[in-house]
């Protein structure tokens, strides 16, 4: 028996190595200790993480003089007529005017890409992405409703630090950031947006040029954790897919919270002066809590109407609208997550959001989980280096071609081996 | 009154003991704890049980159905901590009762014994709720990392103990009976030779359930009470152990599985135990893997552990001259389950676990066995096995079910005690943004 140990050991040295060499200097000092298996359901207690990093930019050019980032941002077609800023900076609650600009989307990904699609005229799809490099994964995020592809720009420069080979792909869902579909009628049910989800991918793959399909791993927040898990039930991509991460979603807490939604959306701003205020406004309401992220993603979010009084910045996506399309995201996601096949990691941000089915599972060891309760809803805007962290490992652990388990016993016994 | 037994009271009454007390207690069970082996050896008789997870009413009832302590052995199995609201209460009162009957109580780890885990899953946040700060939260770190990680029992009986209740029935040929928490008897299952029951199964074992017990993969309910077994009469016959008196094979109890790092019993004596729960290893593997229909070795869908199938356990209990592995960490909604021609149980004791899944609870008691012969198998992993030879095709054999007899199981089941919603933190309200 010793001889299965040995080649256990051995076989668990071999593996560990690489992955050793791939954390590279850059990760330093950004919580090593989390980076071995937190795989564990397990919540890091190196809080100096989060508030040493949380507020550097991932390789912004400019970090200190306004004029210079504002030059950056004009890039991006975004327009902040000065006198307005003036008008709208608040001198208490804004600690530096530097601090609510814009951060443009490269500073995160390789590209953005437009897809027509063949079979339907009238869409396009928008995404952003970074390619694998050689054997790397491809992580296929989606955004929840309202929100937009940028929602992971900070996580997908995080996982980037941590597994450099990673890509990412991170659309925009129909009705939401740069994706072009028909909005009369409206068309956001689960069956079309995980069809979608799975075209996007194709349409990648052919753009990109790419012989087959790298592995894949899923990672959808909210709305999006139930378009993801809907693609995985579904087994389109087939031995690409290597597992699914769910962020912030579950069917009996969803379903519990879908009642006071449109008064919750009620009391949201209907518009805002300027793209500032907008972030300022996330930051401020603790939607989100991380001020890069909210610099990032919510440009994204709003629209300009031009002549539309005090508050030309509008949502780009009207949540109110997409009502009739709720229920039918969230029924039957705990069954599917736990059904479809995959590796399984939900993260929350905090456990009490655990519906029954998924206590059950959880404690029947169906499935990953990590919980997050400093959290908002937007985990991995808020805590990306954690977040990242808890993904990488998750690949880690799932990667098919790393995996190597000790001989069954039948192997042994047909070896001729005396156990 | 000692000072002790008056903080056993208190507990018993779910009110929590000053903080200064808590101090002494958990110092005088690290002195007790740090004494015992990483593998504890406890003598039937013994009751084990699963995973309590705080559910403090739940524990009352579990002593009520299984008997008070100390006139009942108790062994339980780790994850006394987080998800009820009654971690607190229902930890120091397992350990009160250890301090005070040292021999009649056994604890050993559970995953959920660790900070890192207590940190997310409610531990810690009741410790801070209930005294203003993390030092119990502490004193009660530090002696989960003194707990044992398994036990061996010895000397169970191959035979069912009398059941007060139906005296009239006999016992000799039962292996199994199954009892409500009134002592009723729901099933019982004769004795059939292991052998015998498997012919025709496949060789690996796989898939061969026994006693219609809990049958199918891990999880899922399993359509409730077992059905019979073998024609009836045809029990012990085939089989040395199904005579009165005859000690059945020694029962390890670990939280969680087996280790591909760990091949004998004797490998857990050795690891270093005083510590958190590592993230990987034997210890961690000890304390998450998980037994499933599988071939061998599998990944654990948990994060951390391993998945283990017939093969794998067959060969261990068979090394390690064991009858039974007995273990929980994994929710059963029927309270217990038994897998791979019952050479593996899985215990689960929290009923209606976190308040709402509707599952009942079980505990397990093997009894002793009183032929009086007073010699127990040595049982502990030795090379030197107690049937003597070791031949080449031992383990072949193991593997077409040719195994040891397992020890005569009572499971009582029971139901969640009724509680009021006093103390019950008020439910969260929903997060606003959930699309």
């Amino acid at each position: 028996m010793s001889d299965l140990q040995r080649r256990w050991a051995k076989a668990k040295l071999n593996a560990a190595m690489p992955v050793f060499n791939e954390l590279d200097e850059e990760g330093t000092g950004t919580g090593t200790g989390d980076e071995s298996d937190s795989g564990t359901t397990t919540r890091s207690l190196s809080y100096s993480v989060t508030s040493e990093t949380s507020d550097a930019v991932p390789s912004f050019p400019d970090d200190d003089s306004s004029s210079a980032s504002s030059s950056s941002v004009s890039s991006t077609g975004t327009v902040i007529p000065s006198p307005a800023r003036a008008l709208f900076a608040r001198p208490l609650g804004i600690p530096s005017a530097r601090t609510l600009d814009p951060i443009p989307w490269t500073t995160y990904f390789e590209r953005e890409l437009l897809l027509p699609t063949p079979s339907s005229p009238t869409v396009s799809y928008h995404t952003y992405l970074t390619s694998p490099v050689g054997k790397g994964p491809l992580f296929v995020t989606h955004h929840g409703a309202g929100s937009s592809g940028l929602s992971f720009a900070v996580l997908s420069s995080e996982i980037r630090k941590r597994l450099p080979t990673a890509g990412i792909l991170s659309p925009d869902c129909r009705g939401h950031g740069s994706t072009i579909a028909p909005e009369d009628p409206l068309d956001l049910s689960l069956d079309t947006l995980s069809e979608d989800l799975y075209r996007v991918i194709m349409l990648t793959r052919d753009a990109m040029k790419w012989k087959e399909l790298p592995p894949v791993m899923l990672v959808g927040h909210s709305l999006g954790g139930a378009v993801v898990t809907d693609l995985a039930k579904k087994g389109l991509l087939g031995g690409a897919l290597l597992g699914y991460a769910v962020l912030d979603v579950v069917e009996g807490s969803a379903m519990d919270a879908l009642t006071s939604m449109q008064t919750y959306l009620s009391t949201r701003p209907v518009g805002f002066g300027s793209l500032r205020e907008g972030i300022d406004w996330h930051v401020r309401s603790r939607t989100l809590r991380s001020s890069v992220a909210a610099r990032t993603s919510v440009p994204a979010l709003l629209m300009l109407e031009e002549g539309d009084g005090e508050r030309p910045w509008r949502w780009r996506t009207d949540l109110a609208r997409t009502q009739p399309f709720w229920e039918g995201w969230f029924v039957g996601l705990s069954k599917k997550f736990l059904e479809a096949k995959g590796g399984k990691m939900l993260l929350l941000a905090g456990t009490d959001r655990l519906d029954t089915e998924l206590t059950i599972g959880q404690m029947q060891g169906k499935y990953a989980l990590q919980v997050f309760p400093e959290a908002g809803h937007f985990i991995h805007e808020d805590l990306p280096e954690k977040t990242a962290v808890a993904l990488v490992d998750f690949y880690r652990r799932n990667d098919r071609s790393a995996l190597v388990l000790p001989p069954k016993v039948s192997e042994l016994l047909a070896q001729g081996k005396k156990v | 009154m000692s000072d002790l037994d008056k903080a056993i009271a208190q507990l018993r009454a779910c009110r929590p003991i000053p903080e200064a007390q808590v101090r002494e207690l958990c110092h005088k069970a690290r002195e007790l704890l740090i004494e015992e082996g990483n593998v504890v050896t406890v003598t039937a008789p013994v009751t084990i049980c699963g995973d309590i997870h705080g559910q403090f009413h739940d524990l009352m009832e579990l002593f009520r159905v299984g008997g008070d302590v100390p006139d009942t052995n108790y062994l339980f199995m780790g994850d006394f901590v987080d998800r009820g609201f009654y971690s607190l209460e229902s930890f120091l009162l397992l350990l009160c009762l250890k301090v005070r009957y040292p021999d009649r109580m056994t604890l050993i780890r559970g995953n959920h014994e660790s900070r890192q885990i207590t940190t997310v899953y409610g531990f810690y946040d009741e410790c801070l709720r209930k005294y203003g700060s993390a030092n119990v939260w502490r004193y009660c770190c530090d002696v989960f990392d003194y707990l044992a990680l398994g036990a061996i029992v010895l000397g169970a009986s191959n035979t069912i103990s009398p059941n007060p209740e139906q005296t009239e029935m006999s016992t000799e040929d039962i292996e199994i009976e199954v009892c409500n928490a009134d002592g009723q008897i729901m099933s019982q299952f004769p004795r059939t030779p292991r052998n015998a029951r498997a012919r025709g199964k496949s060789p690996n074992g796989a898939g061969g359930t026994t006693n219609g017990v809990a049958p199918g993969a891990s999880g899922g309910p399993s359509g409730g009470v077992p059905t019979g077994t073998g024609p009836p009469g045809s029990g012990a016959s085939g089989v040395s152990g199904g005579s009165v008196g005859n000690p059945a094979g020694a029962v390890l109890c670990v939280h969680g599985g087996l280790s591909p790092l760990i091949d004998t019993v004797d490998k857990i004596r050795l690891l270093d135990r005083k510590q958190e729960v590592p993230h990987e290893g034997a210890m961690c593997d000890l304390l998450w893997s998980d037994p499933d229909e599988i071939d061998g070795w599998g990944l654990s869908p948990r994060g951390a552990g391993f998945l283990f199938g017939a093969d794998i356990v067959k060969m261990f209990n068979y090394r390690n001259d064991l009858s039974l592995i007995a273990r929980a960490h994994q929710l059963v909604m029927e309270g217990f389950k038994e897998m791979f021609d019952t050479s593996i149980v899985t215990v689960w004791s929290a009923p209606n676990y976190c308040y709402r899944c509707g599952n009942v609870a079980a505990l397990l008691e093997l009894s002793e066995d009183d032929s009086g012969l007073g010699i127990f198998a040595r049982s502990n992993g030795d090379v030197g096995r107690s049937d003597g030879g070791v031949s080449g095709g031992g383990l072949r054999n193991v593997l077409e079910n040719d195994l040891k007899p397992g020890p005569a199981r009572r499971y009582r089941v029971f139901q969640a005690a009724p509680q009021d919603s006093r103390g019950m933190p008020a439910k969260k309200p929903v997060a606003d943004y959930f699309l």
